[in-house]
């Protein structure tokens, strides 16, 4: 790695292997529909735009048309046509939250189980880079863009570095690592030219930061977007233990100036314009496609 | 500011999450609002005590002056202090039981 990380303690290998493979096949099922609903989605068969000029088509091309009449109507490829698609490639970026308040909650566990079935589904569809970060009190690698990801190794070595054990949760810092990643990770592509390069990445945490950063990580998502950067928030509320802690159902207290005091919900101040929240496992595909379509739908018209 | 490529600039943490209980039946809160609370750790007793106090918790007609207990041991100084002291950070949620304060309530006018 080029960055400059501190050393954690990995835990333990064989047992990330089995982890590994336990959480694999208890996900696999959802890993096969959410690859199936993200097929659609990540890899459109048909262009949306409509260009070029033909002699026959859907829509006249209006910059071709007084050549056309100045040609006496022999230049008379005049129409355009649905062009095919370029081909996209993705880097897709996993982020999970190695925060102490994931191990607190069994929303650690979900994390995990949610990025061995994310990781699978994108793994099987092969449309492009997938690297992990773990972020706390900072941002380390897990998993390379360079690296292959198809393997029991390389999944096990990425369960390795989470502990749940970090005093802190930066999400503002991992925002802007993840802007800086991809600037460098676009410039080190392996796709080809004329291919079109989408970058995504995905957090996955409990939603827990310092209300004090939603300002800078707002400035900070907008950087993001102008680079086409898309950063989507799964925040992970397992409620199996404690159904009263829910994130839904958090509130934040607010002193106004007159000196009042008022409640409102976390949630209510929250940056991330695209984020979900996620309970159960089984959730996860369903929700996580139907976003992926709005925000395609968002950039293509 | 955060350095480029390596660590971040550390900051302190300025809120914890906050699980209020009691054990009298006449203080609990209202159905609606939620005990679990997002606080700026700087608060004391004093800031604690007006939140519960507030509209959107206990809503008081007159103000309650309560004491607080994390752990069965009371809250003498700031959230961030007790954190500090026992080597507890912002990553934990706190349950903070409330119980009405044993000062001496002040004169209140009767109607
Ligand atoms: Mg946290």
């Amino acid at each position: 790695s080029t960055h400059l990380e501190p050393e954690l303690q990995l835990r333990d290998y064989e047992e990330s292997m089995r982890r590994w493979a336990n959480f694999q096949s208890k996900t696999h099922a959802l890993s096969l529909s959410l690859t199936s609903q993200l097929r659609l989605i990540l890899t459109p068969s048909q262009s949306t735009k409509l260009s070029g000029s033909y002699r026959t088509g859907k829509r006249l091309n209006i910059k071709r048309i007084i050549p056309y009449i100045a040609s006496s109507y022999k230049r008379d490829k005049i129409w355009m046509r649905r062009a095919i698609p370029t081909k996209r490639s993705y880097q897709i970026l996993l982020c999970v939250d190695d925060s102490k308040s994931m191990g607190e909650s069994s929303s650690g566990e979900l994390a995990l189980e949610s990025l061995v079935m994310v990781s699978r589904a994108l793994t099987m569809l092969e449309v492009g880079e997938i690297g992990v970060l773990g972020f706390g009190t900072n941002v380390f690698t897990a998993h390379e863009f360079s690296e292959p990801f198809a393997s029991h190794d390389a999944g096990a070595k990425v369960l390795q570095r989470f502990a749940f054990q970090q005093d802190y949760t930066n999400i503002r810092f991992l925002v802007r690592q993840t802007i800086e990643r991809f600037r460098l990770a676009r410039q080190q592509s392996t796709s080809r030219g004329s291919e079109d390069l989408w970058q995504l990445a995905l957090i996955l945490s409990d939603g827990l930061t310092p209300s004090s950063e939603h300002e800078d990580i707002q400035v900070l998502l907008r950087e993001a977007m102008e680079e086409r950067i898309m950063i989507v928030f799964i925040i992970m509320d397992d409620m199996t233990q404690k159904k009263e802690q829910s994130v839904l159902k958090l509130k934040k207290v607010k002193f106004l100036s007159n000196d009042e005091i008022k409640t409102e919900y976390y949630l209510d101040t929250f940056p991330f314009q695209y984020y979900l929240v996620v309970h159960n496992l089984e959730d996860l595909p369903g929700a996580l496609a139907g976003l992926l379509r709005t925000w395609f739908a968002e950039v293509n018209t | 500011m955060d350095t480029p490529m390596g660590q971040p600039a550390v900051a302190a943490p300025q809120e914890v999450r906050v699980n209020f209980t009691t054990s009298s039946p006449d203080l609990q809160l209202p159905e609606d609002s939620s005990s679990l609370i997002v606080v700026p750790t700087d608060l004391k007793r004093y800031g604690l005590s007006r939140i519960l106090n507030s509209s959107s918790m206990l809503n008081t007609s007159s103000p309650i002056p309560f004491d607080f207990l994390i752990n069965g041991e009371f809250l003498r100084t700031s959230l961030q202090e007790y954190l500090e002291t026992h080597g507890k950070n912002a990553e934990e949620t706190l349950t903070v039981q409330y119980v009405r304060s044993l000062i001496p309530p002040v004169h209140q006018a009767s109607f």
